[in-house]
């Protein structure tokens, strides 16, 4: 049945159509229910025809009906479990198939989309959302199918033993149906509504956790925080007048679409048609055993929709993650080969949606190999972003970005990460050795080469120290380390790939004055030699940059080397003098440091 | 009362191992639904009285089916008729009144009243155990699915009480028409009850096992998600691809292993009550036509045992939902047991705000060692104290023991002489302004999350407190000034911004104590600047703890300590510490040189030089706030 639903909402993606990988299975699974409903009503029905022999022939075993019944009922049972095992089965199959093409999805995915949307959302939609799906495809599937398959055959089965009991059967459903609808009603808006006030709820519950220490900084212990308690205060009023205006249906659709109705103007109906006319006692005894679960198996669709909605908001951010675009690739056949270690951005022009405004514009800059290309500018100007267009975050919306003379677009993917090698700010470790974090990129590594690396890197000593030298545990799972012997490990890993380009994100954060030092010397050993694109954050490193970009809002402001910009006096000169007080910054409680402290000045002339 | 309402059987007839968790499950619910536990209560016992009157209900099949039988005795039908009726009528309007509970809200009350509750609590435990990865986690989805848990109580107990109270009550009543099978139906169906609990501890085992699956699947996802960036510029992609994927194709297999083991005992369950089907019919039909037992009577048990079979066989799906509401209240019960720290009596509050530790030694509940050993040290009032040393020496774990996120296992934190652990918690919360590294601001206006600091202040004092922390420009600059979402431009903000806002909400706090844990260090130069300029006009005449990644800043410091693994290795101030020529001085050297260090190599020998390029460190006048 759900191909039908299909048909009918074309524009609606019906949330059947995630089971798309697995739907055999699954109408297998579905068809082996509907099959056992089947029998278990047969088995029902033997059961009248066993006290009918028992009235006709007293005295006589009726061995053919209750063996029918015997047949019947084993029958019926194991093709129920055997459903719900197919359906079970299906639904694991179903979740590694989804999540397998997820995570091959988001290997062809645009880095800059996979930002966009989050790493912790994006791995929330592998594992939660397919996990929220099984509900959905394997408990609720068999009961889908008995909740249609039940009723229908049970009308056919008292439409042949009896039709007027047979239409006091399906008035009683028709009531409890027209209930249910009532309860239903505007429910596609309600349920909106609901979980638009639950995901309020959820923020509100995370802010309030996580902002803990601050909240607790401003607790003055009167009254409950606020905002919480407002978003928890709308939650109850938006349920509790669901709950009202939905009560009095939903109740009547309960009361009736249970057993005992049907089977209390079943009997009352049955004994009237007895007492005016005639009624075969067997014929009436069926007519009970089959017909009054008939309205009972209508229930569990009242639940079913809620689960079905429930994963219709999995399905929907599943779908989103599988939308988003691949990463255009160039064919094979007219993929080009950098020819240099050079770089160059010709009219380079981007912008993150595309009736936004431009996050860079109109770029030109030639970086020649072996030479050093500083990007500095205010924070917002676009540095990151121009850093991020080399190795394709995103592709450039004018202009072209050439590694090695070619077309960053016309490049392999792995050409190009082949000649550029990344440094970023965030410093990622895997959980595995230390060596196989250096080793990433260059599986055939030696021992020898992954602890020159280290060595330059400055990361060697500490990594000794550590207690499983090269083979301690990193990342998540593994020791702790500080953030300047992450970085120094992520630099002795670039090191080691020994790529001609390098894109350097500088950090903003420094972890101690010691790491601070260790980290500078690991950044001038990796940069020996390299064309260097460094996004620099602080401007000390840069005075000797052979070039300084100068962005302001994603436009090249000013270019040339240190010496000259101070000497033009523009923004990079107002930058230089807002760093070096930045630099010299001394807090001071009340009193002027001359009072007491040395000052900065002479602070400098201090032996070292 | 109490035992008569709960949601279980006469211990008679299921016997006592099921009974006594049903009964703690049971206290613990009333427990948690507070001030509508009266309402429970009743609605749990209408549900049990709509499910004993719908046994009776069905039992009038009996005598209904022998006055048709062999010749129909018409005013006899009728008669049972009536009764079943007037019987089903009043299960119907008993369980009608019960869900009033669901519908007339009180649900949706008790489950908000419990929200605001575990919300209390989460305000008055020690924030160390909230900051415990676990902890926070579990606290914040018991705090989100508090209600996703509870909701289906009433609609699983009538389930549940469908499946156990009306079948016994039939068989009860049974006994009255023909013993024998009264008996047999006695023995069949309520036997099955116990099974259930065999069954809990397969599960339990199979579902942790699919725990930790899931648990070690997930940290795989999150790495890879993560790691993307590195992984793709590594080339190597593919490779972590193919091996996330090996983890998917376990986590089926165990999936799957779970599913068969898990079937078994739900196999066994439902298996023993098509026998019991079987047997009745069997049985009946043998004493049928031994002529011991009336045909009516079979045909009235058939009807009514055919209801029975559907409820009872999905009773195990059922209990599988009641475990996942014990498992909620047993969690709701051990969060709400967690004690706040405790508080000294008689409470002081301080007038001076010198900050004294003595002999403080503190580890961590999850840590195996002390992060801070048998510290003493005097802050003196309205002087700036710095805090510096290697990080995870613990200069942090001092700031928050003086704001009390734990208590030290050993020595005292006093300010003004006074115990903190005397000090009221909101008292103490009102004497320190915090300005953290990384800046929490809320999902609300500007204006809002400024005034925060102290909800009566006027929009003068609001607005002084921003132009004190130069946040006035950018803020006249948002598209609603004052009255912007942060949600909504969240990452429109730049960092400095961000802790602008954070720094006037601290100015506005007004608090004597100013505690700054490393307000700069994630923030680019231009933004750092004018972020310096805002906490200049914080510290001052206040009692100021700093911690500085950048020894600069802090070298006008009255005192300097310098931690390292948790003690106190050197202090004093920025002079005396270079002089003796120690830890302080060591780290002191390697920024310097870290400064002058030239990243790009134009002269091989360049790296030696002494530090004493005068530009990077101009006069101190620069610094002074304007």
């Amino acid at each position: 049945m759900h191909t039908d639903r299909e048909k009918s909402e074309p524009d609606d993606k019906s949330p059947w159509a995630v089971m798309q990988p697995v739907r055999g299975q699954i109408r297998f699974a579905m068809a082996l229910a509907g099959l056992g409903t089947f029998l278990s009503l047969v088995a029902l029905a033997m059961l009248a025809w066993v006290i009918h022999r028992l009235i006709e022939a007293p005295g006589d075993w009726p061995w053919t009906p209750m063996f029918g019944v015997l047949v019947c009922t084993v029958l019926a049972y194991l093709l129920r479990i055997n459903s719900f095992d197919q359906s079970h089965y299906a639904a694991f199959r179903l979740e590694q198939i989804l999540r397998t093409r997820l995570s091959e999805h988001l290997a062809r995915v645009s880095l800059g989309e996979i930002q966009r949307i989050g790493a912790g959302a994006l791995a929330k939609v592998i594992q939660d959302d397919v996990k929220e799906l099984h509900v959905f495809v394997a408990d609720s599937t068999p009961l889908y199918a008995r909740a249609y398959a039940g009723p229908a055959i049970t009308l056919i089965a008292l439409l042949w033993l009896d039709w007027r009991l047979a239409l006091a059967a399906v008035a009683v459903l028709a009531l409890g149906f027209v209930a249910m609808s009532l309860a239903m009603r505007d429910r596609a808006e309600l349920v909106r509504r609901y979980h638009a006030a639950r995901e309020r709820v959820s923020a509100a519950v995370v802010e309030f956790v996580q902002a803990m220490p601050v909240v607790r900084t401003f607790d003055s212990g009167t009254d409950t925080f606020g905002r919480f308690q407002h978003a928890l205060d709308a939650y109850l009023g938006f349920l509790t007048h669901w709950y009202r205006e939905a009560g009095l249906s939903a109740r009547l659709g309960m009361a009736v679409l249970n057993p005992m109705p049907t089977l209390a103007i079943l009997l009352w109906f049955g004994a009237w048609l007895g007492w005016r006319e005639s009624l075969d006692f067997s014929t009436w005894l069926a007519v009970l055993l089959i017909g009054t679960g008939m309205a009972e198996a209508m229930m569990p669709l009242m639940s079913l929709y809620h689960l079905i909605d429930k994963a219709k908001l999995s399905i929907d951010r599943i779908d989103e993650v599988m939308n988003t675009p691949e990463l255009p690739q160039v064919a094979p056949e007219g993929a080009r080969r950098p020819q240099d270690a050079s770089l160059v951005f010709e009219g380079v022009g981007f912008r993150y949606d595309a009736d936004g405004e431009e996050a860079v514009a109109d770029l030109s800059f030639t970086a020649a190999p072996g030479t050093v290309t500083a990007l500095v500018g205010p924070s917002g100007a676009g540095k990151t972003t121009v850093a991020r267009l080399i190795p394709r975050f995103w592709d450039v919306t004018a202009g072209r970005v050439l590694v090695g003379g070619v077309d960053v677009r016309e490049m392999r993917a792995e050409d190009l990460m082949g000649q550029v090698s990344f440094v970023f700010q965030d410093t990622f470790l895997f959980a595995g050795s230390i060596a196989e974090n250096i080793r990433l990129g260059v599986p055939d590594a030696s021992q020898e080469a992954v602890e020159a690396a280290a060595r330059a890197a400055q990361a060697h000593a500490f990594i000794e120290a550590l207690p499983q030298g090269y083979e301690t545990r990193a990342g998540e799972r593994g020791i702790f380390l500080s953030g300047g012997q992450r970085q120094r490990i992520t630099i002795a890993r670039a090191i080691l790939q020994d790529r001609p380009i390098l894109v350097l994100d500088e950090a903003t954060a420094f972890a101690d004055p010691e790491n601070e030092l260790a980290l500078v010397a690991a950044l001038s050993q990796l940069m020996r030699g390299k064309t260097v694109i460094l996004v620099a954050h602080r401007l000390s490193t840069i005075r000797d940059a052979d070039q300084i970009l100068v962005l302001d809002r994603g436009r090249l402001a000013e270019l040339g080397r240190h010496d000259d910009l101070i000497a033009h006096g523009g923004l990079y000169a107002r930058l230089w003098h807002g760093y070096e007080q930045a630099q010299a910054w001394m807090l001071h409680p009340d009193t002027p440091p001359s009072a007491h402290a040395p000052s900065p000045a002479r602070l400098a002339e201090m032996p070292s | 009362m109490t035992t008569d309402s709960s949601p279980t059987m006469p211990a008679s007839s299921s016997g006592p191992r099921p009974i006594t968790p049903w009964l703690k499950t049971y206290r613990q619910l009333l427990r948690s639904s507070g001030t509508r536990a009266a309402e429970l209560r009743a609605a749990l016992l209408g549900l049990t009285i709509a499910a004993a009157l719908q046994g009776l209900a069905l039992a009038c099949l009996l005598p209904l089916f022998s006055s048709v039988l062999p010749d129909p005795d018409w005013p006899a039908v009728w008669t049972w008729l009536a009764v079943m009726t007037a019987l089903m009528g009043l299960a119907t309007v008993a369980r009608w009144r019960a869900q009033g509970f669901d519908f007339d809200g009180h649900m949706a009350a008790a489950t908000h009243e419990l929200r605001t509750r575990l919300g209390e609590q989460l305000r008055r435990m020690p924030l160390e155990r909230l900051q415990d990865k676990r902890t926070g986690e579990v606290s914040s989805t018991l705090l989100g699915n508090v209600d996703e848990n509870l909701n289906y109580l009433l609609t699983v107990v009538n389930l549940i009480l469908g499946a156990i109270v009306t079948p016994l009550v039939a068989a009860l009543a049974t006994l009255f028409v023909d013993w024998r099978m009264g008996l047999i139906l006695l023995l069949i169906f309520p036997t099955i009850l116990p099974l259930y609990r065999w069954r809990r501890p397969i599960f339990a085992r199979n579902m942790r096992r699919l725990a930790e699956t899931h648990q070690r699947i997930n940290g795989d996802i999150l790495e890879y998600t993560q790691g993307l960036p590195v992984l793709r510029a590594a080339r190597c992609a593919g490779e972590r691809a193919a091996s996330l994927q090996e983890g998917f194709e376990e986590l089926r297999l165990v999936q799957s292993r779970a599913q068969r083991a898990g079937n078994r005992p739900k196999v066994l369950i439902a298996s023993l009550v098509e026998l019991g089907l079987l047997l009745v019919v069997a049985v009946g039909v043998t004493w049928a036509i031994a002529g011991t037992l009336d045909v009516a009577v079979l045909a009235a048990l058939l009807v009514m045992v055919s209801r029975f079979a559907e409820p009872l066989a999905n009773f195990v799906n059922y209990t599988a939902i009641l475990e996942l509401i014990e498992t909620a209240l047993e969690r709701i019960e051990a969060l709400l047991a967690i004690e706040p720290l405790p508080q000294r009596t008689p409470t002081a509050v301080p007038t001076e705000f010198d900050i004294a530790f003595s002999g403080v030694t503190f580890g961590y509940a999850q840590g195996d060692r002390p992060v801070i050993r048998d510290l003493d040290a005097e802050l003196p009032a309205r002087r700036m104290t710095a805090l510096v040393g290697p990080s995870g020496s613990g200069k942090s774990t001092l700031t928050r023991l003086l704001m009390r996120h734990a208590d030290p296992q050993r020595g005292t934190v006093a300010i003004g002489g006074v115990d903190v652990r005397a000090i009221p918690p909101e008292t103490l919360n009102g004497l320190i302004s915090v300005v953290f590294q990384d800046v929490y601001l809320f999902d609300d206006t500007v204006l809002a999350n400024i005034r925060m600091a102290r909800p009566d202040a006027s929009d003068a004092e609001v607005e002084a407190a921003a132009r004190a922390a130069r946040c006035l420009d950018f803020i006249e600059r948002l598209p609603q000034g004052w009255d912007t979402p942060l949600g909504d431009i969240g990452g429109r903000l730049s960092g400095g911004e961000r802790q602008r806002i954070s720094i006037a909400r601290a100015l506005l706090k007004q608090a004597p104590i100013v505690v700054l844990d490393e307000p700069t260090a994630a923030l680019d130069t231009e933004s750092e600047r004018s972020v310096q300029e805002a906490i200049d006009a914080l510290v001052r005449d206040k009692t100021v703890i700093v911690i500085a990644h950048r020894l600069s800043t802090i070298a006008g410091a009255d005192a300097i300590l310098v931690l390292e693994d948790g003690r106190l290795v050197e202090q004093g101030r920025h002079a005396d510490l270079l002089a003796a020529g120690r830890r302080y001085r060591a780290m002191w050297n390697a920024q310097q040189r870290a400064k002058a260090w030239h990243l790009i190599e134009t002269e091989p020998d360049r790296d030696t030089l002494p530090p004493t390029d005068s530009q990077t460190i101009p006069n101190s006048a620069a610094s002074e706030p304007r």
